[in-house]
């Protein structure tokens, strides 16, 4: 345990990530890459939940992401212009689709696990492109607006980037509360050993569909302001390139913390941004990232800060 | 809607049943071996197309000469990334290997991008094969009934090379039990190397044989291979017939569904998929070693 107090290594290092955060759109090439690292942030930690805390290979987490997207878009275009309502209702569809096909999928272990929530996800995806009077089809839902929060105008990307991070640090500190609560430690010990945890009397099963429901609940809601932050939800949110984004941005950050996928996202959505000014070819450099990660660094940017630097995470 | 054109669309379903059926075939037995999905098999059968697109244009006009030499190109791709990248990751969990997979699959497809532009190539019947046959009840391409008779043919080869040769033999063994394998002083690397390079032929081979009939583009394998995976889903991982059955379902599936809801057809597989995964998880003909 590290030592308690409000100096303590691990206070210090929530202020010292709090205060970065705080000055990122002054850092960052534009406020809205700033505030879609945020998002990414999110989305990868939740991810992380089922991938790094219960020891699940989804590939379909798009599908959360593009859910909730499309269904803050939808709330706020077609229903009541309201950030609040919207990112409600994004957050209970990608429940409910997680939900949905965790109860259908978690039965299968492994392989076939990671097979069927990429199916699933292209059945979204699918849907999503052929319903192109919801959805706006290919060409993705246009005009999404950006209503005010009470007395905040999220017009200037500023507002909307401290909004974000309102919603990121707050939801971060509930995930935080999760992994280290008696449920959280459940599902590690399930990932370590299955039958053991099984044998002790848990319900392995809806352990892992409660985490998958979790996971979606954020995904979505990081999709949410994802809709917010681009006044468009894009057809490729559901597409399963996204699901292959987070979980290389899982990997590169470290998977088993919440604090490496974040770290993760941030690397990755600002190495996108800068390589995408020289060459279309993002693509090949993330499948070279992914192969460089697998190959060569497989505790992410977390495991190297820990082995070469020593540094308490 | 004439009682031709639904027999059209049953053959439809067929065909794109049998190129389910090559690319399945191969990811069941590299699954089998690796215990992996490879992500990049649709890649490998994209690269198919694409040689078999360089060979006809650039070397030999001739596309029995892709046919013959595509798969065994293939095969010699695949055994080289086996050696040189799979082999690297067997001491670690199997997430790895199907991450870089993933990777290479992403790599593959943006070379290719580069080097063919996104806009797809050209690929023409073949012509001796253009046409169509009179079969009494309808008119149907000459070409559509040759990958139908050949898939045919190398299901059954592949499967009687599984089931009555020693090599065969050896490779079930791995499947079963790889370590036993290696202990019985069979070198088990090689025999993973050959079944890498045996399912990338076969993918490679429905790759110069879906070039004719489908928009030869750098993402043609992406939505195939999760195709595939609604495939093995169905049939059962590891499995030959699982394969060869889900492949045809699948193909049927989706010709039948353009027929009664065009907007739905792609939908409808998945849904078939959810509810063979409630009723029936380890598939038709899945072992229930593999459900784990």
């Amino acid at each position: 345990m590290t030592k308690r107090g409000l100096f303590s290594k691990k206070n210090l290092t929530v202020l010292a990530v709090l205060l970065l955060a705080a000055a990122l759109p002054f850092i960052a090439p534009y406020e809205g890459l700033a505030s879609e690292i945020l998002i990414f942030a999110l989305f990868a930690m939740a991810f992380d939940l089922v991938l790094g805390y219960a020891g699940m290979l989804s590939f379909g987490h798009a599908a959360f992401f593009g859910i909730g997207a499309y269904g803050a878009g939808i709330l706020l275009i077609r229903v009541y212009p309201s950030v609040l309502l919207a990112l409600l209702g994004s957050v209970l569809v990608s429940s409910v689709a997680a939900f949905l096909i965790g109860f259908a999928s978690i039965r299968r272990r492994g392989i076939y696990f990671t097979m069927v929530t990429l199916a699933f996800a292209q059945m979204f995806y699918f849907i999503a492109f052929k319903w192109t009077a919801l959805t706006g089809g290919d060409d993705g839902l246009q005009g999404v607006p950006r209503p005010s929060v009470g007395p905040l105008d999220l017009g200037p990307e500023i507002n909307l980037y401290y909004f974000i991070l309102f919603v990121v640090v707050i939801s971060t500190a509930i995930m935080v509360r999760v992994v280290n609560s008696p449920f959280g430690s459940t599902l590690q010990a399930l990932r370590e050993n299955r039958n053991r945890t099984m044998s002790i009397g848990y319900d392995v099963d809806r352990f892992k569909l409660m985490a998958f429901v979790i996971s979606g609940f954020f995904s979505g809601l990081a999709g949410g302001l994802y809709a917010l932050l681009q006044n468009f939800v894009p057809l490729s949110s559901l597409y399963w390139t996204t699901s292959g984004e987070v979980v290389v941005m899982t990997i590169a950050g470290g998977m088993g913390t919440l604090f490496g996928p974040a770290l993760g996202a941030f690397g990755i959505i600002l190495l996108r941004d800068v390589i995408s000014n020289y060459t279309e070819s993002w693509s090949f450099f993330m499948g070279v990232l992914f192969m460089v990660a697998v190959l060569g660094f497989r505790g992410g940017i977390i495991g190297v800060l820990r082995d070469r630097l020593k540094v308490q995470v | 809607m004439s009682f031709q054109f639904v027999i059209m669309q049953l053959f439809n379903g067929l065909i794109l049943g049998s190129l389910y059926v090559l690319l399945a075939l191969g990811l069941s037995i590299i699954f089998g071996t690796l215990g992996i999905i490879n992500f990049a098999h649709g890649a490998f059968f994209m690269l198919g197309a694409y040689t078999a697109y360089t060979i006809m244009t650039f070397l030999v006009p001739n596309f029995w000469v892709a046919l013959i030499c595509v798969p065994a190109i293939m095969a010699l791709f695949g055994a080289a990334c086996e050696v040189l990248l799979f082999r690297r990751l067997y001491a670690m969990p199997p997430l790895y290997i199907m991450l870089l997979t993933f990777g290479l699959m992403l790599v593959i497809q943006d070379v290719v991008r580069m080097v063919f532009g996104s806009m797809g190539v050209p690929f023409p019947t073949p012509e001796s094969l253009s046409g169509a046959v009179n079969l009494g009840f309808m008119y149907y391409p000459k070409y559509r009934l040759f990958l139908i008779a050949i898939t045919a043919a190398c299901s059954i080869a592949v499967w009687l090379f599984l089931t009555k040769t020693r090599l065969g033999a050896v490779i079930r063994a791995g499947t079963d039990n790889s370590q036993m394998v290696d202990a019985l002083g069979i070198d088990i690397n090689r025999i993973i190397t050959l079944v890498v390079a045996l399912g990338t032929g076969l993918a490679g081979l429905a790759g110069v044989l879906a070039a004719p009939i489908q928009n030869v583009r750098h993402l043609m394998g992406m939505d195939f291979l999760v195709d595939c995976f609604v495939v093995v889903v169905i049939g059962g991982m590891g499995s030959i017939a699982g394969s060869i059955v889900g492949g045809l379902i699948v193909g049927e599936i989706i010709s039948v569904g353009v027929m009664v809801w065009p907007p739905m057809a792609n939908t409808l597989i998945y849904l078939f998929m959810a509810a063979f995964l409630l009723a029936r998880p380890r598939g038709l003909f899945g072992r229930e070693a593999f459900h784990d």
